[in-house]
């Protein structure tokens, strides 16, 4: 087997993702890394339960990068039983050092670690061998700057380099008490538009709990012209195409591109967030505030998979700020 | 005061009506007018997109006739001309939302406050059509000089007469290729006014520069040196009531050719 790594062979540990949620969000931001592209992607899950729809989204986002997934190391059952199913091989968890395997076909003991911050100093070089591992993926990924007008992916790069990179080492738990790493950039993504009373006349503002309520699935792309809206939660698995609109009274994540308008909170709850792996919203509605896409922002008529970097949009101190990393508090 | 309003209407879809409703617009707002562009393709709007506005529409002028705000309210200000300011068509709603009443009430308040009320007109003849139409007093016809075309327009300015309220009604022929008409691949400008019998008030060639300036969000009046701006910018004058000699469309040919081209343009100017 190790042969067969050998070839092309890509190791992705996330083996202490607690959840689903999790999984996804540190998978789709380590493969965004372009070492990933064409290769034969081994995945290791830990204790996860997976399921055989839950493991086929994940295949098909690292399809989606242009690698296959080749090999599953796991202890759960569910997860194995899935991959099975999915003609996945499966293989059995040892504690043995990983063997990590490199482009040109040297197998190798030694790893270097790789950050997927874009700033990241270990950039992998030719040849060397690379192992991401999960617990390093949590720290910000974009850091504060000041930046007012202007969403500048090279001012955010130098700024971030001067960060001490202890920062970035910062595991799931520490997180919590790390918030002020994590600053927002909201200033120059979105502005927010100055429309007065914008919530419909029997709303209220509120701030009940968006995980107590139902959420609606929705499995396919929305397009332009096509309106969701309910009372709980909206979660879309694909894209809505601007000229779409979504109006949740809870939280609204799309697991995809979201192009069009997305309203969290509707009925006035002011914790609700919109999330997306790629947002690119035209208009990012919360509660009571309207916020609309800075001008300045360059969106590719066509968006690459390789350049997804969820985010999250909630208000904070009356603003819509969106941060690229999920929080969990 | 009381404003022209004109709609801008061709029958045939994708001839050219949303950019021209946006750089006339654009060009007379410029010229110092208070303009109102309204779009009435509901469910399939795009004049925001020209004008690069989308991300500023919070209210859509069926939330102004289901009463869910005031008029002014969904008047979205150009970014770069204040005089300008543009009413968006719903995205999510269709045709039926709206009726011609309640544009024409709509029209009709607007020109109150504004020296144009200009709509962008859906493609076709039915309910989206008559919304448009209602209440405009003046009409330009956009068509290209392709026979099925000028067949739609020649219905549509047939529907226009028989309007008691339209009092005037022109023709725009957009998307005019010189070349081709010189190799006898093109119907001419004279061939196609012959046809339609319907005074011209403007003659915009095929611009490339048209393409890139939707993609920006920018029209491409504000481009000073596009030749389809440049023609916009008469049309403009000629709604002015202005006379603008029609602009000679040929392409130069050689080096020299352009830069005699080039003198001449800047003696026009002088
Ligand atoms: N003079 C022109 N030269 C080149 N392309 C043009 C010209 N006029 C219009 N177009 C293009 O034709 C298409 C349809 O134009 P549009 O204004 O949306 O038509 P309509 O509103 O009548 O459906 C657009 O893609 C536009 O860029
Ligand atoms: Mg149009």
């Amino acid at each position: 087997m190790e042969k067969v790594l050998a070839e092309n062979g890509f190791i992705i540990d996330l083996s202490d993702a607690k959840n689903t949620t999790q999984l996804v969000f540190e998978l789709s931001s380590i493969m965004e890394h372009p070492e990933v592209k064409g290769k034969n992607v081994r995945l290791k899950l830990g204790n996860l339960d997976l399921k055989q729809s839950q493991l086929l989204s994940i295949k098909a986002l690292i399809e989606s990068m242009d690698a296959t997934l080749a090999f599953i190391d796991t202890k759960s059952e569910q997860t194995e039983a899935s991959a099975v199913s999915l003609g996945i091989i499966v293989s059995e968890v040892t504690d043995e050092p990983a063997i990590v395997c490199s482009s040109d076909a040297d197998i190798k003991e030694e790893s270097v670690m790789v950050k997927t911050e874009p700033h990241s100093e270990s950039e992998p070089e030719e040849g060397k061998t690379v192992e991401v591992h999960a617990e390093e993926l949590t720290g910000p990924i974009e850091t504060a700057h000041d930046v007012e007008d202007v969403y500048d992916e090279e001012t955010t790069k130098e700024l971030s380099e001067i960060i001490p990179s202890e920062h970035f080492e910062a595991d799931f738990e520490s997180l919590a008490a790390n918030e002020g790493l994590i600053k927002p950039e909201e200033t120059s993504k979105y502005i927010l538009l100055d429309t007065g009373d914008v919530l419909p006349v029997d709303a209220e503002e509120n701030s009940i709990n968006t995980e107590t309520l139902p959420t609606l699935y929705i499995n396919q792309t929305l397009r332009s012209g096509q309106t969701v809206s309910y009372d709980g939660n909206i979660l879309i698995i694909g894209d809505a195409h601007p000229g779409s609109e979504i109006v949740a009274g809870g939280d609204i994540t799309v697991w995809g591109i979201l192009g069009g308008i997305a309203h969290a909170g509707s009925q006035g709850n002011v914790t609700s967030k919109v999330r997306a792996l790629k947002l690119n919203a035209i208009q990012l509605r919360i509660a009571g505030l309207y916020a609309r896409r800075n001008d300045t922002l360059n969106v590719p008529y066509v968006q690459k998979t390789n350049e997804f970097t969820p985010e999250e949009a909630q208000i904070e101190d009356g603003k819509i700020v969106i941060y690229k990393k999920l929080r969990r508090d | 005061m009381a404003g022209r309003v004109i709609v801008i209407t061709s029958g045939k879809g994708g001839v050219g009506k949303t950019t021209t409703s946006a750089n006339i617009g654009t060009a007379l707002a410029k010229a110092g007018y208070k303009v109102v562009l309204i779009d009435t393709d509901l469910g399939l709007r795009n004049l925001d997109l020209l004008l690069g506005l989308e991300n500023r529409i919070v209210y859509t002028i069926v939330d102004v006739i289901e009463e869910r705000c005031k008029l002014r309210q969904a008047l979205v200000k150009d970014k770069k001309n204040p005089n300008l300011s543009l009413l968006a068509a719903a995205q999510t709603r269709d045709k039926s939302a709206v009726n011609a009443e309640q544009l024409k009430e709509i029209c009709d308040t607007l020109k109150e406050e504004n020296d144009f009320v200009l709509i962008d007109c859906p493609a076709g003849i039915e309910q989206g059509f008559q919304n448009a139409v209602a209440g405009a007093t003046e009409a330009i016809v956009v068509t290209t000089p392709e026979m099925s075309a000028i067949r739609d327009a020649d219905r549509i300015i047939g529907l226009l007469e028989a309007k008691e309220e339209i009092k005037s009604y022109k023709l725009l022929l957009n998307r005019v290729r010189p070349s081709l008409i010189k190799s006898n691949d093109m119907m001419s400008v004279d061939d196609v006014v012959e046809i339609l019998s319907c005074p011209l008030i403007g003659i915009i060639p095929e611009d490339t520069g048209i393409i890139t300036s939707t993609n920006k969000g920018e029209p491409i009046v504000n481009d000073e040196d596009a030749l389809a701006g440049k023609a916009y910018r008469n049309v403009a004058q000629r709604i002015l009531g202005e006379e603008v000699p029609f602009l000679d469309l040929d392409e130069p040919k050689g080096f020299m050719a352009k830069i005699k081209n080039a003198f001449a343009k800047l003696k026009a100017k002088v």
